[in-house]
């Protein structure tokens, strides 16, 4: 390429195409062509992802991008969804807000996960970005609604408030009425995890007549089913509807009303919300179910017979969450119903019972792995499966890119043959040449993992729990997972050699989570002393492992790829092993 | 036939290549077979383990493995309680595993602030304020095992009995003829939930026990 058609260009010429180019991928490599790309490049990207927020620095990238208008953010490492992080690990937006604050005034989305945010960020934000118009909290935790009622009243472009699973202390519905009643451009509003019995149902109706573009309402379970059908008749046009409580004493005449509402909703394609459900108040729904593609029953407690009469109702679903009241029979009977299938996950009932309470078994994911062929991505629990379940899903379902497995019991063995399930997940690995995240449960040995090294060449996140003999599995792993970029494991014999003789494979990927295994204290310090871009943290609750002896194993480690050194929001008990070996102390 | 690894350190024109620290060993990728570990359940079977289609960058050696040994196996730092199921299951005083079976449990802390003069308030009385969980212990009279229930997909009386029956297999028929349902409050009294509003069994319950009458 000669020097003088490069130049040929100018610079505005360049910036509208790469205004064509969207992924983070594809901009990355064109800001890696020449330094004149890059420069241009980097005055013109938009969007920013962050899959670890302690991976750089918010002056590293303001430095680098100075005119972002959307920045995506995450935290904590995955397991703290389920209370293996203890509570004030860090993940503190804080600082990031700050910064942008100053530098990117117009800014027009955050979207966060697993973070920790606090009124006093939210005001900021309120406060800071004069076009601001999307924020997703995405489980985080840290605020009130004090602070959403701060967005409320300041954000007058505000487009999308999505609070999914966040952990928000829920002083009632009064925030709502924060927003004027000259705002009209709400397009998406998500509380349904607020917790408070209050809501102010008068602002939220007047709120939702005024927004005629509001596309997704997800409501809390403070909303009572009575007032559902005025809702939805200032907002037929919705296109994902969540509801509060659906249960109530049946009278027919709210009946009625809340189907007439239903059917005039021509446009609704996603459900969820459906605490309390009361069977009878189902069929109002019926009206719509012919054109949803999304039902999420992970809040409903109603037998598989219930159940099925509704899903029968739904030809055209994709995407369904239920409970495992639906039991194989209810399974079988989607899987006749429901032939465009993409996502289902069955969450347990009784997770912490010893004896199923329900009719639910590896028969039922089979059944709907034989019937419907554009299944994509599974979520199951289960407290029994089999190798040649295993390899009959596998056969006939060679599209999946997701598949979490959660038998209840660790350790569990195929229940046929009482062997391993290596050979099922195996072939998992094997005929799903697409598969992004793989979860695994049930006895496995290090033989498993060495198909998952030799297969899963696709692979980008692996849970891991229970399983494995020896070092050599986790090898497996490291060494063939070519796409492998989220690691987590819990409670599995994998030691030191593994992690030392793997060590710029951690490069490569964003995290490894490591808990109750045999990483002992002395391999840590190790690799923080010879891998300066990666940060080595030992959590560990019970006091400062150098008050034991090297090769004692450490509770938890958390290992990420980072450009931006060691982070200084440490908790006391969380350390760096960093070059000179020293603790670093908070 | 052993399996030689090092510690594999990204290529960059500034690392040494081949240096002799007080570790190095030379590295052999030799077809090694390695021996399956003992682990729970795995029989001791030989597996080929083909180093050779591995592309082995020149990395600083650290590490010497040898996995012919069946000693080796047993990592010197193994946890006691990794091999043995039964003693791995009672962590967490005795209450079960964190975080397994990994199920999203609402997490609930206790709020450090009180904002504006308003207090704290049982804001949150669909979630069990004080626990860290919407899980509640329930017993029956005359059974040694304690299981758990999420209250927080209960909204009534009739729907945590149904579950409740299904959870010990108890008719609806021996039900009504034969047991009753208790609770222990958070001030450690126990008391029938009868003619006790929902909001309040569930605001105010810790514990749940199935009394025979």
């Amino acid at each position: 390429m000669q020097k003088k058609v490069a130049c040929s260009f100018p610079d505005e010429v360049l910036e509208h195409v790469f205004s064509f180019i969207q992924s983070d991928k594809d901009r990355n490599a064109v800001s890696m062509v020449c330094k004149s790309w890059y420069e241009i490049e980097r005055w013109c990207r938009r969007k920013i992802f962050i899959g670890n927020c302690y991976a750089v620095s918010p002056r590293m990238v303001i430095r680098r991008f100075p005119k972002v208008r959307s920045i995506e953010l995450k935290g904590k490492p995955h397991f703290a969804d389920f209370n293996l992080v203890p509570d004030g690990w860090g993940g503190y937006v804080l600082p990031w807000i700050a910064e942008m604050a100053g530098a990117y005034p117009w800014l027009e989305e955050i979207r966060l996960k697993r973070m920790v945010v606090t009124d006093e960020c939210l005001e900021l934000i309120a406060k800071s970005f004069k076009n601001f118009k999307v924020l997703v909290l995405f489980s985080c935790e840290g605020f009130s609604t004090d602070g959403l009622a701060a967005i409320a009243a300041s954000c007058m472009n505000l487009r999308e408030l999505d609070l999914r699973d966040s952990d928000v202390d829920d002083l009632g519905g009064h925030w709502l009425s924060h927003f004027p009643e000259t705002y009209t451009s709400l397009v998406s509003l998500n509380s349904s995890c607020l917790g408070s019995d209050e809501v102010s149902l008068s602002a939220l109706e007047r709120l939702v007549g005024r927004c005629t573009n509001l596309r997704t309402l997800r409501l809390n379970r403070a909303v009572p089913l009575d007032k559902i059908a005025n809702i939805l008749g200032r907002a037929p046009q919705l296109v994902d509807f969540g509801t509060g409580t659906y249960g109530a004493d049946l009278q027919s005449d709210v009946f009625s009303s809340l189907a007439g509402a239903f059917s005039s909703c021509k446009e609704l394609r996603s459900l969820s919300g459906f605490w309390d459900v009361v069977p009878a108040y189902l069929p109002a729904i019926y009206p719509v179910c012919s054109r949803l593609t999304s039902l999420n029953l992970s809040y409903v407690t109603i037998q598989s017979p219930d159940l099925v009469k509704l899903l029968r109702h739904c030809p055209s679903l994709q995407r369904l969450l239920v409970l495992d009241y639906i039991e194989d029979s209810g399974l079988e009977a989607l899987s006749s119903s429901c032939k465009d299938l993409q996502e289902l996950r069955v969450f347990p009932s009784d997770p912490f019972g010893e004896e199923p309470n329900v009719s639910l078994t590896e028969q039922g994911l089979v059944s709907v792995c034989l019937a419907c062929p554009k299944l994509q991505s599974v979520l199951y629990f289960c407290r029994r499966m089999s190798n040649v379940a295993l390899v009959t899903i596998a056969q006939n379902c060679p599209n999946l890119t997701r598949f979490r497995l959660c038998i209840i019991e660790p350790r569990t063995a195929d229940f046929l043959t009482l062997e391993p399930l290596d050979v099922g997940f195996g072939a998992i690995v094997e005929h799903c040449k697409d598969l992004r995240r793989l979860s695994l449960s049930g006895l496995l040995t290090d033989r498993v993992f060495e198909y998952i090294g030799r297969y899963a060449k696709k692979l980008e996140m692996l849970s891991v729990a229970f399983a494995g003999e020896s070092d050599l599995g986790l090898h497996h792993v490291l060494s063939g997972c070519e796409s492998l970029r989220k690691l987590e494991i819990r409670d599995c014999p994998f030691g030191d050699k593994a992690l030392l003789a793997n060590a710029a494979k951690l490069e490569t990927m964003r995290s490894l989570w490591m808990s109750s295994c045999a990483v002992s204290f002395g391999a840590c310090k190790l690799l923080g002393q010879k891998m300066p871009r990666l940060n080595v943290e030992v959590i560990d609750e019970s006091g400062p492992p150098d008050s034991r002896p090297d090769s004692c194993p450490v509770d938890k480690l958390y290992i990420y790829r980072s450009v931006a050194g060691p982070r200084f929001d440490m908790p006391p008990f969380v350390w760096t092993m960093d070059e000179d070996s020293a603790l670093q102390v908070s | 036939m052993e399996l030689h690894l090092g510690l594999a350190l990204p290529t960059n024109p500034f690392s040494p290549i081949g240096y002799e620290g007080p570790f190095y060993t030379n590295v052999n990728t030799s077809n090694g077979s390695c021996s399956s570990g003992g682990g729970a359940g795995g029989s001791k079977k030989r597996r080929g383990f083909d180093e050779e289609t591995r592309v082995v960058p020149k990395t600083l050696r650290l590490l010497l493995w040898k996995t012919d040994q069946p000693d080796d196996e047993d990592d010197p730092n193994d946890l006691d309680n990794s091999s043995s199921s039964s003693s791995a299951i009672l962590k967490n005083d005795g209450e079960g595993l964190v975080g397994w079976p990994p199920v999203k449990a609402w997490r609930k802390k206790p709020r450090r602030h009180v904002h504006n003069g308003r207090g704290r308030g049982r804001a949150n009385n669909n979630r069990m304020a004080a626990s860290k969980s919407t899980y509640v212990k329930v017993k029956m009279e005359g059974n040694a095992i304690a299981r758990k229930i999420d209250l927080s997909v209960h909204g009534s009386f009739e729907s945590l009995s149904s579950t409740l029956m299904r959870m010990f297999n108890i008719t609806e028929e021996h039900w009504q003829k034969s047991f009753k349902l208790a609770y222990q409050d958070r001030e450690g009294d126990w008391l029938l939930a009868e003619n006790v509003p929902w909001r309040t069994f569930t605001r105010s319950l810790k514990c749940i026990k199935l009394i025979r009458r």
